[in-house]
């Protein structure tokens, strides 16, 4: 069986959907879109990894879900955070900027360029 | 949502599942056909964007962590599926596992119920068994004097407590009967945390000497005579003479199984702390101090002993000493041993069985290997493989598990049915199996032998299917999908595997059956061995007289005379004798003395002491062989005389004459005996069995009930109710019922109890080696039939691997003898490797079962010619079958199967 690559960087994924939920409960359909529109469409979320990482969320108590009637009045299984979940978008966040941050510096030094 | 709410509502989880996707899916389309697509261009554009619906299926499930449960259902739902498809397969391997772990349940509930389980007290672990020891020997009898000297150890003991079982005529109502009533000191009850139902336990004041009379009633008592009557407190109760006031009602079910039968009613023992009877026993438990481990205990009694010694100068040596032992392990010492033995042997059983269910998988194995080719084409990896095999092996393992834990329980249970039951007085009786009750009733199914069946079915299932699992994991995926049929012949490599299984299947069952073949010998002369009497015809039983007017030895002897008058009036009585107890049952031992030798220190010896009646030794056809038989005339007045057996005759003078000598009985015992004068030995009688039937006489002493001095009379009345013995012409019990009127009228209406033939008595005694020797029986053969399961398994298989190159055999023209011959000789190879290996096991192996074992010897040749013999028969039958099969293919056809 061989892994489904994403676009984007391993781990990325989860951090991604847990911000998107945070804005209150929504199905899998809408945190794709969400995902595409607020990045301009530069980050293109695989429907196929979606799903697999909403039910894992789900799994480790991060995510709770219930199903409901959509605007359209079809049901769908709409995902809200949970207080574990917020507590864990906000460890991951922090340890993100820190990343982002240090890449950035190393990027961005004469050092580097001088290597 | 809970795994476990997860794992049953699988359905709706995939339900919703489904429904998920399917929103997403229909959402990318109508998006699509928003861009202006067609819809089934929408639709395979959406299709495209979402990628495999069932792989990101598949990643769900994994993500929610119930994967491994789901993959376990769905290879049980296979397993379950493909054993319905094999019935034949089934059965066999399910038989076979559930005899297997059957026998080892059997034995596990008797070694849980008499060796693992706790005692029922509070701190049962602390509690131990005070013990004197001669030359090292613990006796779990000592007198009361030493009970005493314990009681006052209380930097050792918290709680010391002594306890006898009497037998005492309830009276003083139209129904008397004869109650088992338990002596004991007052702080008993609090030792083994007795719950009082009603009423109170007894105090200090009531367990001093001359203290109040009371009684507590047992509760089965209580229900038993008086109907759970709630107002019986206060009321009196007659015990032989003397009435008791009943103070408390005791709670249901108490465990003094430790210390033999359930008394009906309880005494306090008023035990006199300056008693100087070191002859009068009485069991003693204590607990130990927390923090005071069995063996400080034993090295802090240590000075105790030597104190005590030296309080009583002259009649201990220094051979005499204290000791403890936890009481469990000291109820259970005498039959640790057999247990022990017993479990081996069922463990061999299992192991056979355990070979058996490994060599059934591995055919099966070859019957599947286009199926397991398949599953690794497709993706299977080994481990996977393994894990379905594995659950399948564990599937039926846990489902003979369950079925032997039925069969092993309730097997167990029936025989204990047949155990004889205890005897009146069965504490000092090494007959009883301790702590499984009334025919096994101890016995119940509890957590530990859930547990244990369901480990050992566990490691059963994995120690059988890891083979043949790992075997089939490793598969070539071309050959087996390349063959039509699957019908390739065995490799080499498998044939050894299960070539070795067989032998060592042969070996264990050679071992069982030599354990089983020794032990029935055993049985066998223990039964045909001469006890020195003729105990055919002979009724017997027993009275208690106890604190009635017969403890004075003149109302005694005039009892018996009456009796004996009565009772040898009715037709068809032989002969008729009271004595003071049965023989195979109580013995007691007595210090001698010969009067006129130089004595270095008590006495000269001990001897077995037994009080009779006249017609003793022609009740139980004993040769009188110098001297006489003891008459009426051997009264009171008469001077004192006795009779002696020829062992102690030889060790008294081994060429004189014995009928020389006197003999000072009982001196240094207690005071009781120091009443009685010498005796003249006036006759030498053969040599009887009264022990047990599988020890050497001992020397004995006989003397006549009318010359007892009343103390004495007394003493032993109180140990043991007497016994009556009547020979007769007839079937001895068909003249119960008027013995028992004749020993009622002249008794003025005493109750009878234990109404046995001395055959019963004779046969009871061996109950233990019976018990045993059954139980290994059952599983020797268990084990033979499988191991010829085995052989006939693995030769009827390889005649149908063979089929066609047997069919070209004989298409060529080979005889169908010689093909018989050859199969038989492949299948003969093993057997007789594995008998062989079994008999050289066997000669190092049987030296454990020596202790059980009597008149035959571990190595006995006999056993070691039969067992070889009845084995290579078996064998010789489960190879004939399929080699005959052989014998029987047809050319033509075998040719043609393919």
């Amino acid at each position: 069986m061989t892994h489904q690559k994403s676009d984007l960087p391993q781990g990325t994924l989860d951090l991604l959907i847990l911000k998107v939920v945070t804005q209150g409960p929504i199905h899998g359909y809408a945190i794709a879109q969400r995902i595409q529109q607020i990045s301009r469409d530069v980050l293109q979320v695989q429907q196929g990894s979606l799903y697999p990482a909403l039910h894992r969320l789900e799994n480790r108590g991060l995510l709770t879900s219930e199903w409901n009637d959509t605007e359209t009045g079809r049901q769908a299984k709409f995902y809200h955070l949970t207080a574990q979940g917020q507590a864990q978008l906000k460890t991951e966040t922090e340890s993100w900027k820190q990343l982002a941050k240090a890449v950035r510096l190393i990027l961005e030094s004469s050092e580097a360029d001088a290597l | 949502m809970s795994w476990w709410r997860r794992l049953v509502r699988r359905g709706e989880m995939e339900q919703h599942l489904d429904a998920e996707l399917r929103f997403h899916f229909d959402g990318l389309v109508a998006e699509n056909l928003r861009t202006g697509m067609s819809e089934p261009e929408a639709r395979r554009s959406a299709r495209l964007q979402f990628g495999g619906v069932e792989q990101v299926k598949e990643e769900c499930r994994d993500a929610r962590g119930t994967r491994w449960l789901d993959t376990t259902v769905q290879d049980l739902r296979f397993a379950i599926r493909s054993f319905r498809k094999s019935p034949g397969f089934t059965i066999t391997m399910l038989a076979t596992l559930a005899l297997g772990i059957g026998a080892n349940v059997s034995i596990f509930s008797v070694v849980n119920t008499i060796l693992l389980k706790p005692l029922k007290a509070p701190a049962a672990d602390r509690i131990v068994q005070v013990m004197d020891t001669f030359q090292g020997n613990p006796s779990r009898t000592p007198g009361l004097p030493e009970f005493e000297v314990w009681r006052q150890q209380t930097q050792i003991f918290e709680n010391v407590s002594a306890y006898r079982l009497d037998l005492v005529n309830l009276t003083g109502s139209s129904n008397p009967e004869l109650l088992p009533v338990a002596r004991v000191s007052s702080r008993f009850f609090q030792l083994f945390g007795v719950p009082i139902l009603q009423g109170r336990a007894f105090s200090e004041e009531e367990d001093r000497p001359g203290g109040a009379r009371v009684v507590l009633l047992s509760y089965e008592f209580w229900e038993r005579r008086f109907g759970k009557n709630p107002q019986m407190i206060g009321k009196a109760l007659t015990l032989g003479q003397d009435s008791y006031t009943i103070i408390g009602i005791l709670s249901r079910g108490i465990d003094t199984e430790q210390f033999g039968q359930l008394p009906d009613a309880w005494v306090p023992f008023q035990i006199d702390p300056d008693t100087p009877e070191h002859g009068s026993f009485c069991f003693v438990a204590a607990r130990l101090k927390d923090g005071v481990t069995p063996a400080r205990a034993i090295s802090q009694l240590e000075p105790v002993a030597e104190a005590y010694r030296q309080k009583f100068p002259g009649y201990y040596t220094r051979k005499f000493g204290f000791t403890v032992q936890p009481l469990r392990d000291a109820m259970v010492s005498d039959v640790r041993l057999s247990l022990l033995v017993l479990a081996g042997a069922v463990i061999f059983v299992l192991m056979i069985a355990c070979s058996n269910a490994t060599n059934l998988l591995l055919v099966r194995a070859e019957g599947r290997r286009r199926e397991i080719a398949i599953r690794a084409a497709i993706g299977g990896g080994p481990r996977r493989i393994i894990r379905q095999l594995l659950t399948e092996s564990l599937l039926l393992s846990l489902a003979g598990g369950a079925l032997g834990l039925g069969i092993g329980f309730f097997g167990i249970r029936s025989l204990l049915k047949f155990y004889p039951s205890a005897p009146l007085v069965a504490a000092l009786n090494p007959i009883n199996l301790p702590r499984v009750g009334q025919a096994g009733s101890a016995l119940a199914v509890d957590w530990r032998i859930v547990i244990f069946t369901f480990l050992l079915s566990l490691l059963t299932g994995i120690l059988f299917g890891i083979l043949p699992a790992l075997q089939a994991s490793q598969v070539n995926l071309n050959a087996p999908l390349k063959e039509g049929t699957g019908r390739s012949g065995i490799g080499p490599h498998q044939n050894k595997i299960r070539a070795l299984l067989v032998v060592s299947e042969m070996t264990l069952a050679v071992l069982m059956c030599v354990g089983a073949v020794l032990l029935i010998r055993t049985y066998v002369l223990l039964r045909s061995v001469n006890p020195g009497f003729d105990a055919h015809n002979i009724l017997t039983m027993e009275m208690s007289l106890t604190a009635t007017r017969f403890e004075k030895t003149a109302e005694m002897d005039r009892l018996v005379r009456d009796a004996v008058e009565r009772i040898g009036a009715l037709p068809g009585v032989e002969a008729v004798s009271s004595a003071c107890c049965l023989p195979l049952e109580t013995v007691w031992q007595l210090p001698f003395v010969i009067v006129g030798r130089p004595l270095n220190g008590l006495s000269h010896g001990m001897a077995g002491w037994t009080f009779i009646s006249p017609q003793y030794f022609a009740a139980f056809r004993v040769p009188v062989l110098r001297g006489r038989a003891f008459t009426e005339r051997d009264n009171q007045q008469a001077p004192r005389v006795v009779i002696i057996n020829q062992v102690m005759a030889h060790l008294l003078s081994p060429q004189g004459d014995p009928l020389q000598e006197q003999l000072i009985i009982g001196r240094g015992m207690r005071p009781e005996y120091e009443k009685d004068s010498a005796r003249q030995i006036i006759g030498v009688v053969g040599d009887i069995r009264d022990q047990s039937l599988n020890r050497n006489p001992r020397p004995a002493m006989y003397v006549p009930i009318a010359q007892l001095p009343d103390e004495i009379n007394i003493v032993n009345l109180r140990l043991l109710p007497v016994a009556w013995f009547i020979r007769t012409r007839v079937e001895p019990h068909s003249l119960s019922a008027s013995i028992q009127k004749q020993l009622r009228q002249a008794s003025g209406d005493l109750p009878l109890a234990s109404i046995r033939s001395m055959d019963d008595i004779e046969s009871r005694s061996l109950a233990r080696q019976s018990f045993s020797m059954l139980l290994m029986t059952i599983f020797a053969s268990s084990a033979l039939l499988l191991a010829a399961i085995g052989i006939y398994g693995l030769l009827a298989y390889s005649v149908q691997q063979r089929t066609q190159e047997i069919g070209i055999r004989l298409a060529l023209g080979a005889e169908p003898g010689s093909v018989r011959n050859m199969i038989l000789l492949q299948g003969m190879r093993l057997a007789l490797a594995g008998v062989g290996i079994g008999i050289a096991a066997g000669f190092g192996l049987t030296r454990l079962l020596a202790s059980f074992l009597f008149g035959v010897q571990p190595r006995d040749p006999l056993v070691f010619i039969a067992v070889p013999i009845l084995l290579t028969g078996v064998a010789l039958l489960a190879c004939y079958l399929p080699a005959r099969r052989a014998t029987r293919i047809n050319p033509l056809e075998a040719l043609r199967w393919e």
